[in-house]
């Protein structure tokens, strides 16, 4: 247990405390005690920067489940603590917002709250810093779960149920699904450990679960990240508390699937079913989400397609530079590498400006009561440093300069161009796709930003709509969206500032091959690249998105934007409708109630059982041969019981029925008698007349038995399946019968007969048998007696009172 | 020393015995009761331990040498069974003490309960097919008598069908052990296992082992075997319900494990049929989950999905299977009742188990809510917990051994187990508060949740630090999965 | 002699099986009962009906019959009994509280 365990731990202690710290001190908000936490991480994480920088990486092991290949591996290199900052440092911001944002008041849930958000925190560290597979998976599912707590946080919303169902619902299928393609991996390299999976590649590359694995894998990624078609959770996720939506589903968990496939990108990079995943499923993301934040009217749903759609950017941006897994690096072909890059960029890049815009729409929620933009307007004067912010978020999103936005999206543009010089994977057929998609999605994402600053700065002040008197949040709410707009300035007039830092030991844990090759990498982000391809796509962007902006008018009334839902949700809600009518229907044929129903189905069961075991094992025989002589009057007997069988079913009078059965016990023991069982016959004899006796005495009182009124169809099926039991289980019998002449073995039974006597003392063999060599039978065969009896006693005597029933 | 295997059945039975004689005297039964229950916990775990360190332990009852009496074997998986299932009975009545009242504890309660314990402690031990025949009727009879006392209505009419059924199951064993001693002439488990060794398990001994499959799965509430169970176990009070739930279908599974690990162990068609109708009771089972809303029958539906992992991984068998069948089984008694609990324990406070009549329940009682989301994760299998583990094992085996369909299934099913634990948690525990009745919101379900505390705590442990629990079901899924081991140690060859 | 016995056994259990598929109360138990008969007759054909004389040792016979099937067959015609009077009065209960031994009416609640 090094201290790197201990810090991606700690939250979950701090967790345990956590409620006791909220019971003792009610008066101070519960947020205080948690803020430290990430804080101090963050500071601590930061003094990795420089090894890591160097091309280090720190590893601890503390062994877990060892036998089944499970370590708790921490491992930092640059991919891992670029999220561990993220994690922290948009945590810290989180949490102070937190405190503003939910008041400590009296009946407030605080302990709940800060308990699932450092589950969530601790989670996540251990997702982004763990090598071994099972690990991750471990704290992903848990990240779900925090999220699905998160989510449902004010649980008495009906809405919130909702989203955290489904949420929970989608991820963790994503999960279990992740969790196959782990243990598939295991499966072909006999280890969890990401690292030495990565260097097995070449030899399972060839594998058939390669590809099977690949694809589950990717199912757990995309739902955590949102891609299309599971991306319907996170817009109803908004329901969350606001610093969760900009913790949990823009910041950090719905990048757990993007890292997730950067991680694994040294595995499967050089697949093309890899690359046209990615990239396909990405890019139609990227679009879909842009097109439907447009028609948003909720501030945070704009902002949850928003976030779907820069998911899906950066997935396409990872899938294809992906093709550069396929190339030979040291060749200087680092063409492809420029789309990582833009993605690892963009995605530092998203989590400061959304994460500001999701604080700023908290602020806006909380100050004036509502999010719906057509009751907003004209807050810059009123909100002037939250509408700096604002301002600040949206047009990097939008892609303007000087802002960071602008420079991952030019980086974005040339990943995209690049593609279509692609001489593999097909890419000269399709390539063009992926810039046209791309800048047709980045008009609408133009157009979404600037309805959501405008829209809600701008324009007529609407005091009457709004629920309270609007006003600047306090200075504490404000820190968190100030600090990261800032650092969306900083970030683009000196992106440099992470190159180097940063990008750069991401970059090689994504590539490894930039180091192992030897080959010279660096990066390098410039603002001007003269006038390109790319800056023209931006220039055509603006001026598009802004007719669009200015015609949203003359839209607005247009079906398409009168839908604010998904349409994919009629799929996932109908789904449920359709699972548990299909569940309840399978149910109800079932369990009917009917006793006849049940025993049908088993019967059929036991009946079809037997007969094709008799005849795909080849069993059945007849052994005419080994059989003892029949005589007439046993001969007799048997046919008296046949006929007193087969009569049973037609009789309708109770007396005579029992007494028919009760006969056929006698014919049973006579039967004993003649095959030399004399105790039996004895003990037959007796039991059978008590029986009878019991029968009569009790169905004196039960009504006279009636013709069965079946319809004849239940008739013949029982008759049906009355005959296969008999047939099935005699000719089981029977060659049961034959296999044990054919193959004979040494009974045990010819030990009692020769020491009943010397052994045991006694002449009657069965006697001895049941008082002594098998004396545990007959002592438990007493005890089912007495139970029986004790049973009858408590059935008759005993009636359960009210409702004691728990 | 070899008469420690006896202890956990002698205990029970003498205890049960003098516990009728107590009968009117509450205080004196629960304090022998307890006492009783302890004893066997102790003696079990005693047994476990020496069977670990000294190897599997085979008692002749009366010194008639095995194959010719009755043995007791006490191996890992017997002694362990039978020491969880101990841990159980006691967990249950402490359960029991807080909820039934007086008439049903003096309806002889106390005897059936032990001498349904001697039936589920003998069924795990005996090393002999009839002699398990008399503990299962044993257990049985105690099981009709526990489910159908009180006398309710529909409690009436379901436990006829559960008696009748199981009656029935019980009839077909004595048809399948005559068909069984007719081919090999022997009862004794080691020496069926040598018998059809040397036979080559061919022709009709195939079909004597589909028909005891048929068997064992009417009481393991195999799909389509499992009709008597879902309604039944709603009736009688939580208490029962959990004992049931956690103990009656795993002597079943138990019974399937060792009959296709010792006895019949050489056709590969038997255990693709096991793993086929494994997948279609996990799959068919949660469905019934996913359908109902009443807390009770979900968690008696889930019974019959989690029997079907456990058979999927005798059919899968491998050693790591096994070890994964043996981790899902503890993990399942333990949690399986204290879900049942649960029910008890949420049923008390809102006099329901309709999950639609009740919300809220987790802003008042929250420790209730959120001690019952802990055992509802860990039966979807969400890690870090004991659910996770076992079918996480049960997966690399299935892979390993290349069965991925019935793998995607039980994914699957374990999907539609979280949907449906979550729906009780959401619809019930989460919510506006709204009670059936204004005084529920004040009723103190502490001592009720005291009990369950050890299980949940084992789930966890389970979980967590499953290491040590691995190698030791690894240990003994080795043993299993080798049946020389047991034959050697009851013939003493 | 075996076969005719086994024979009769399949009748047994073909009937008994007719009788639990029925409505009325009163036939499923007896069929239940009549399974049991079917089954204790089939263990002892099964052990082999060879004539040796019954497995007394004051007989001195050449050969005796198989005494283990007898004395199993012993301890299952006592639980049959044990369990089957249970179930009679089980059956005897429901019929007093439900007025009616039509298992069609005892289905039980419909489900919710």
């Amino acid at each position: 247990m090094s201290l790197l365990h201990l810090v991606v731990l700690a939250p979950f202690l701090l967790a345990i405390l956590i409620p006791f710290l909220y019971k003792k001190f009610r008066h101070i908000h519960t947020g205080w005690f948690v803020l430290g936490l990430p804080l101090v991480l963050f500071i601590y994480f930061l003094t990795f920067l420089p090894e890591i920088s160097g091309g280090g990486a720190v590893q601890e092991t503390v062994p877990w489940i060892p036998s089944l290949g499970i370590d708790f591996t921490v491992f930092v290199d640059g991919l891992g603590l670029l999220f561990a900052l993220l994690i922290t440092g948009i945590g810290t911001l989180v949490v102070l917002y937190s405190i503003y944002y939910i008041a400590n008041k009296k009946d407030e849930p605080l302990n709940n709250f800060y308990v699932y958000l450092l589950m969530f925190m601790g989670a996540m560290l251990g997702v982004v810093l763990s090598d071994n597979l099972m690990v991750v998976y471990v704290f992903w599912e848990t990240t779900s779960l925090a999220s699905m707590l998160l989510i449902g946080y004010w649980f008495h919303k009906e809405r919130s149920r909702y989203g955290a169902q489904k949420s929970m619902l989608i991820t963790v299928f994503g999960g279990f699904s992740m969790l196959a393609g782990f243990t598939l991996l295991y499966v072909m390299t006999e280890t969890f450990s990401i690292r030495e999976i990565i260097a097995q590649t070449d030899v399972i590359a060839s594998h058939e679960l390669f590809l099977p694995a690949m694809l589950l894998i990717l199912l757990g990624a995309f739902t955590k990240s949102a891609q299309f078609p599971f991306h319907i959770w996170l817009p109803d996720a908004m329901e969350a508390p606001t610093p969760v939506s900009a913790y949990l589903h823009s910041a950090t968990m719905v990048k757990a699937g993007i890292y997730l496939v950067a991680r694994m990108t040294p595995v499967f990079g050089g697949e093309p079913q890899w690359f046209w995943l990615l990239s396909g499923f990405g890019i139609f993301t990227l679009l879909w989400g842009s097109v439907s934040a447009v028609r948003q009217k909720d501030l945070k749903a704009i902002l949850a397609f928003s976030t779907i759609s820069q998911l899906g950017m950066i997935m396409t941006l990872l899938g294809l530079g992906s093709a550069a897994v396929h190339f030979d690096l040291a060749n200087g072909e680092t063409l492809y590498t420029t789309a990582i890059l833009a993605a690892v960029f963009h995605l530092i890049n998203h989590a400061t400006f959304k994460g500001s815009l999701f604080m700023v729409v908290g602020i806006v929620d909380h100050e004036t009561g509502t999010r719906d933009i057509r009751n907003l307007g004209g807050l810059m004067t009123l909100m002037p440093i939250t509408a700096t912010a604002a301002l600040i978020g949206t047009f990097s999103m939008a892609g303007l300069p000087p802002f960071n936005g602008f420079l991952s999206k030019e980086m974005f543009f040339t990943g995209v161009l690049n593609a279509t010089t692609l001489d593999l994977f097909n890419m000269q057929t399709w390539g063009l796709i992926f810039p046209v998609i791309a800048w047709i999605a980045s008009i609408f994402t133009f157009a979404y930003c600037m309805i959501m600053f405008f829209k809600t700065f701008t324009g007529k002040h609407q005091p009457e709509k709004l629920k309270k008197q609007a006003h600047e949040a306090p200075m504490g709410m404000l820190i968190g969206p100030v600090i990261l707009a800032s650092l969306v300035v900083v970030f683009g007039l000196f992106p440099n500032v992470l190159s180097y830092s940063i990008i750069e030991p991401v970059m090689r844990s994504i590539l490894p091959s930039l180091v192992s090759d030897g080959g010279e990498f660096y990066v390098n982000i410039y603002h001007w690249h003269g006038p390109n391809t790319e800056l023209m796509m931006t220039i055509g962007v603006v001026i598009f998105g802004s007719l669009v902006y200015l015609n949203l008018k003359r839209w607005q009334e247009a079906a398409f934007f009168l839908k604010e839902r998904d349409p994919l949700n009629w799929l996932y809600d109908n789904s449920l409708v359709w699972l548990i009518d299909g569940a309840t229907w399978v149910n109800d044929l079932q369990l009917t109630g009917r006793l006849r129903d049940y025993m049908a189905y088993m019967f059929v069961f036991f009946a079809g059982f037997m007969a094709w075991g008799l005849f795909y094992f080849d069993a059945i025989a007849i052994d005419l041969e080994n059989t003892a002589p029949i005589s007439t009057y046993i001969f007799v007997l048997v046919a008296v019981l046949i006929l007193a069988t087969i009569s049973i079913p037609f009789i309708n009078h109770r007396i005579t029925a029992i007494i028919v059965v009760g006969v056929i016990g006698f014919l049973l023991a006579l039967l004993f008698v003649v095959f030399r069982a004399p105790d039996l016959a004895l003990t037959q004899l007796l039991v059978e007349t008590v029986m009878v006796v019991m029968f009569l005495l009790v169905f004196y009182h039960l009504p006279e038995l009636k013709k069965e009124s079946f319809k004849p169809t239940m008739k013949i099926s029982n008759l049906a399946i009355s005959i296969a039991v008999g047939v099935f289980a005699s000719l089981t019998a029977l060659s049961a019968h034959a296999f044990s002449y054919e193959n004979p073995v040494d009974a045990i039974s010819n030990y009692f007969i020769e020491n009943a006597y010397t052994l045991a003392g006694g002449n009657n063999m069965v006697n001895v048998i049941l008082v002594d060599f098998r004396g545990l039978d007959t002592l438990l065969e007493v005890l089912v007696l007495a139970i029986a009896a004790l049973g009858i006693v408590v059935l008759v005597k005993y009636t359960a009172k009210g409702r004691e029933n728990l | 020393m070899n008469n420690l295997v006896i202890l956990p059945i002698l205990i029970p039975f003498l205890m049960g015995v003098i516990l009728i004689f107590t009968n009117k005297r509450l205080s004196v039964s629960r304090t022998i009761s307890v006492l009783t229950a302890l004893a066997m916990l102790a003696s079990a775990s005693y047994l476990t331990y020496v069977v670990y360190t000294d190897g599997i332990m085979a008692l002749e009852l009366g010194n008639w040498e095995a194959p010719f009496g009755i043995v007791l074997v006490g191996d890992l998986l017997s002694s362990s069974l039978v020491a969880v299932s101990s841990l159980l009975a006691v967990s249950t009545l402490f359960f029991i003490f807080q909820t039934f009242d007086e008439e049903r504890e003096k309806a002889y309660f106390y005897p059936f309960f032990f001498f349904l314990m001697t039936g589920v402690n003998g069924s795990f031990l005996t090393g002999d097919l009839f002699n398990l025949f008399v503990f299962f009727e044993v257990m049985l009879l105690s099981s009709f008598i526990l489910i159908s006392m009180g006398g309710k209505k529909s409690q009436l009419s379901e436990s006829l069908k559960y008696v009748i059924i199981n009656t029935v199951s019980s009839l077909v064993f004595i048809i399948g052990i005559a068909y069984l001693y007719a081919v090999t002439g022997t009862l004794n488990m080691a020496d069926l296992s040598v018998k059809v060794a040397e036979l080559g398990q061919e022709g009709v001994l195939n079909v004597i082992a589909l028909v005891f499959l048929f068997i064992f799965g009417v009481k393991s509430a195999l799909f389509p075997l499992y009709y008597w169970l879902p309604k039944s176990y709603v009736e009688p009070p939580t208490a029962i319900a959990a004992l049931f739930g956690g103990l009656l279908t795993k002597v079943g599974v138990y019974t399937i494990l060792r009959t296709y690990t010792l006895i019949f162990n050489q056709s590969s068609e038997i255990y693709f049929i096991l793993i086929v109708l494994g997948g279609l009771t996990m799959f068919i089972g949660v469905l019934g989950a996913v359908s109902q809303f009443d807390f009770k029958r979900i968690l008696s539906v889930h019974i019959v999905s989690q029997v079907g992992y456990m058979i999927m991984g005798i059919g899968i068998n491998s050693t790591i299977a096994i070890a994964g069948v043996f981790y899902f089984l503890i993990h399942n008694i333990i949690v399986k009742s204290a879900l049942f609990f649960f029910a008890g324990a949420t049923e008390k406070v809102t006099g329901t188990s309709h999950l639609k009549k009740m919300s809220g329940l987790l802003k008042t009682h929250p420790y209730l809510g959120w001690t019952f989301f802990i055992a509802a994760i860990s039966l979807a299998g969400i890690p870090p917990l004991s659910g996770f583990v076992g079918k996480f094992i049960l997966i690399v085996a299935g892979f390993m051994e290349g069965n991925y369909f019935v793998i995607a299934v039980s994914l699957a099913t374990g999907l539609l187990t979280l949907f449906s634990m979550m729906k009780i948690f959401m619809t019930s525990f989460w919510g506006e508060v709204k009670l059936p009745k204004p005084e529920a919101e004040n009723v103190k379900v502490g001592s009720l949740i005291a009990p369950i505390v050890p299980l949940l705590i084992f789930t966890i442990v389970l979980g967590v630090a499953a290491e040590p629990f691995y190698q030791f079901s690894l240990e003994l899924a080795e043993q299993i999965i080798n049946p020389e081991h047991y034959v050697n140690s009851v013939l003493k060859e | 002699m075996e076969i005719i016995m086994i024979i009769a056994v399949g009748v047994i259990f073909s009937v008994a099986t007719y009788m639990l598929l029925t409505k009325s109360l009163l036939r499923v138990i007896l069929g239940v009962m009549l399974l049991s008969h079917g089954a204790h007759l089939l263990f002892l054909t099964m052990s082999g009906l060879k004539q040796g004389a019954p497995p007394l040792l004051g007989e001195e016979a050449a050969s005796y019959s198989d005494p283990l099937p007898q004395a199993l067959i012993l301890t299952a015609i006592v639980i049959s009994f044990g369990v089957t009077a249970f179930l009679l009065v089980l059956a005897y209960r429901t019929y007093k509280v439900h007025q009616t031994d039509d298992l069609e009416k005892l289905r039980g609640t419909a489900d919710e």
